[in-house]
């Protein structure tokens, strides 16, 4: 029973590990940049929560209302950054972890360096719970899980159905030969990197639910967030997703029938072995290796 | 004309080497307390980075310390002047910043960073240079062998008993005591050796335990970098203790509480080994009646008497002014300020700032601290004092000085008034 809880909530946390990383991943593979900044988003939409709704009282749910249009124009605008600077793939890890490092510094500046958690009235969800039989379903986790389905969904279809996404996908294959044919990358580009600001929102939102805030949190999503892009796949949203669950079951289940001490070595051992198995990512078809990028 | 020159150019030479060995006694002898130079004491703290929470209190106390000290006339008859300096939470950095303030910046005095690896750190350039280290938190003495350091807040010489012996007795006294227990553990190794001991001497929680009749149901170990609780929550639920021990750090015990809430359990009695006190208040009923080990709460200002209390309310304003989420003064900066008492004391005992004087002055008589009393230093422990920590307990919303009975303040829950 215990390990069957834990794969559950396990699975229901990889929901967050994919709502991390879907940002991460398609700004790589399409747009090529391998944008450190994301985590100071993610970072900046938990304070950004926990400001809003510990000074106006606004459900810490709803502030994503607020912070996915702001963290959209601050993606949009940090992807024009990048484009107007003619930042390449290698030289974009550099710029932006020195954003990632201003980030936190202004973030240390304007809320202190002290750990901050919503109070209890205020965010009732940390400690809410649903129970289906004898499973308990933690809220947190399943609107994490939720909102990455959603988000992963909608990309998804955006990305194989529309024009705009068939756009992008030349883009991510040959930005010459897709301006030829009349595709905006300047444009598209700004979208997607809205984009993934807004699902930085969404994760900062929902990681501010559960966890007590400290600046230096971004660096403890290193691990597990380029785990889950890489596995899933450079650029591939349904393999982040399913990379996300898988990262969150695997770690979960070791942890509880083995120990968490373990859970790391076990973890990053199956995601080498399997990426030496499949350099392409483990959830990446061979058809569709590169229609991302 | 020439003669002259020659005659003027040695004049020059001479006025100017005068001028630089005066300048250069005043330094060297700037232990006569003659000299109207402030002292100056050099160190680093964690400003930024991942131990800045508890480096801002170790800097609002430390200021506060010096203030004071100024305001009664400084030492030697000198003021006292503070260079502090941004480790970043670094270890590497803490080791070459001490090295700068040592040779390059010639402080006089030097006191320690905040956090076990940063003072053993820094313990390895004071020792090359023969300074004094009186420091505030780091409490594994085993590890802490150079002979003129000077720990600020002590276990004793055997931390890793002293603390479970001092839990398990605590509430073997409660009418219904605890009989199994669960032992959650960071890797961290400012933690680890409380569970686990210390290299051969495998001491710890798991053994006292079965000495005091206690029965380990769970015994989990976790990576500092761990984001998921569940699987532990679920483990510890599973095991059905009578007493959940956290040795953990900042937010760990909050995160368990946490999971173990939103897997519908709560335990009945719950220990945080060194939490961030303020976010543990911030769970509200959830956890109430836990306890933590404490050099110092506010409810003890009254017991110690003396200044303390002025102590305390000019910390609130400082750290509430510095926007401090928990702006409180208890156990760190009560750790604070023994440090600068050791070594305000030792200073005061040696009549100079000659490195080896006061370091045998410490020896020979100890130190008067605010907050721990009369301590006294023996090589052979590695200058660790006898503990005089308490138990803190969650009770009405704040920490509460619970044990020993002598030092209490409240009398001790158990789970069911908790």
């Amino acid at each position: 029973m215990t390990i069957a809880q834990a794969a559950l909530t396990g699975a229901l946390i990889g929901g967050l590990y994919a709502l991390m990383a879907t940002g991460l991943s398609v700004t790589w593979g399409v747009l090529r940049v391998i944008n450190l900044a994301h985590f100071a988003m993610i970072l900046l939409g938990a304070y950004l929560t926990y400001q809003l709704a510990t000074s106006t009282g606004l459900d810490p749910i709803l502030t994503v209302l607020i912070t996915g249009p702001v963290l959209f124009v601050v993606g949009a605008a940090v992807q024009w950054a990048y484009d107007r600077l003619h930042v390449a793939e290698f030289t974009s890890l550099l710029v932006s972890f020195g954003l990632l490092i201003i980030a936190i510094q202004a973030v240390t500046l304007i809320w202190s360096a002290d750990f901050l958690r919503m109070p209890g009235d205020i965010n009732p969800y940390a400690t809410e719970s649903w129970t289906v039989g004898r499973f308990v379903f933690p809220v947190t986790t399943v609107l994490a899980f939720g909102l990455a389905l959603v988000l992963v969904a909608a990309l998804h279809l955006v990305l194989r159905r529309t024009f705009a996404g068939r756009g992008m996908r030349a883009i991510a294959q040959d930005r010459a030969v897709a301006a030829a044919f009349g595709v905006d990358h300047q444009r598209l580009s700004l979208v997607l990197g809205g984009v993934a600001g807004a699902s930085a929102a969404a994760a900062g939102m929902v990681f501010a639910l559960t966890n007590a805030l400290s600046p230096t949190a971004a660096y403890e999503w290193f691990g597990i967030v380029f785990a889950v892009v890489i596995l899933g796949g450079i650029g591939q949203v349904v393999g982040t997703f399913a990379a996300g669950v898988a990262v969150g079951v695997v770690s979960a289940v070791v942890s509880a029938a083995w120990s968490p001490a373990t859970a790391p070595i076990v973890l990053f051992s199956a995601i080498v072995l399997a990426l030496v198995l499949r350099p392409q990512g483990l959830f990446t078809l061979r058809s569709v290796v590169g229609a991302g990028r | 004309m020439q003669k002259r020159v020659r005659l003027a150019a040695a004049l020059v030479a001479l006025v100017a080497a005068t001028a630089a060995c005066s300048s250069r006694s005043d330094d060297s002898g700037s232990g006569s307390g003659s000299s109207d130079k402030p002292i100056v004491v050099g160190s680093t703290l964690s400003l930024t980075g991942i131990f800045a929470a508890t480096g801002k209190i170790h800097q609002i106390a430390g200021q506060e310390y010096v203030d004071r000290l100024n305001k009664n006339g400084g030492l030697l008859g000198r003021q006292v002047q503070w260079k502090v300096l941004d480790d970043q939470s670094d270890q590497a950095k803490v080791g070459q910043l001490y090295e700068q303030l040592i040779s390059q910046d010639k402080v006089d005095l030097v006191i320690g960073p905040y956090a076990t690896p940063n003072i053993l750190s820094a313990m390895a350039v004071a020792q090359r240079h023969n300074y004094v280290l009186p420091q505030h938190t780091a409490v594994l003495a085993p590890q802490l062998t150079y002979s003129c350091q000077f720990p600020a807040w002590s276990y004793g010489p055997r931390p890793n008993e002293f603390i479970p012996t001092q839990l398990f007795d605590a509430v073997a006294s409660l009418p219904d005591a605890p009989k199994r227990i669960a032992v959650v553990t960071s890797q961290s190794g400012s933690a680890a050796f409380v569970t686990d001991g210390f290299g051969s001497d495998k001491t710890g929680m798991l053994t006292i335990a079965p000495q005091k009749g206690l029965q380990v149901v769970a015994n989990v170990h976790y990576p500092p970098t761990t984001s998921d609780w569940a699987p532990i929550a679920a483990q510890v639920r599973a095991a059905k203790p009578d007493l959940v021990v956290n040795n953990g750090l900042g937010v760990d015990a909050v995160n368990l509480l946490q999971a173990m809430k939103q897997l519908n359990y709560r335990p009945p009695m719950m220990f945080a080994l060194f939490p961030a006190p303020g976010p543990l208040l911030g769970l509200g009923d959830l956890s109430a009646g836990t306890l933590t080990t404490s050099l110092f709460q506010p409810d003890q200002a009254g017991k110690l008497g003396g200044d303390v209390q002025a102590i305390v309310d000019d910390f609130k304003t400082r750290a509430t002014a510095a926007k401090l989420p928990y702006p409180v003064f208890e156990t760190q900066a009560a750790a604070s300020w023994n440090a600068w008492d050791i070594l305000a004391d030792g200073v005061k005992a040696a009549g100079s700032l000659d490195q080896q004087k006061i370091c045998d002055s410490l020896h020979a008589d100890g130190a008067q601290t605010t907050f721990s009393g009369k301590v006294t230093f023996d090589p052979a422990d590695h200058n660790f004092w006898a503990g005089t920590e308490t138990l803190a307990q969650i009770q009405g919303g704040k920490w509460v000085t619970v044990w020993p009975q002598d030092k209490a303040a409240a009398q001790l829950r158990g789970p069911a008034a908790a």
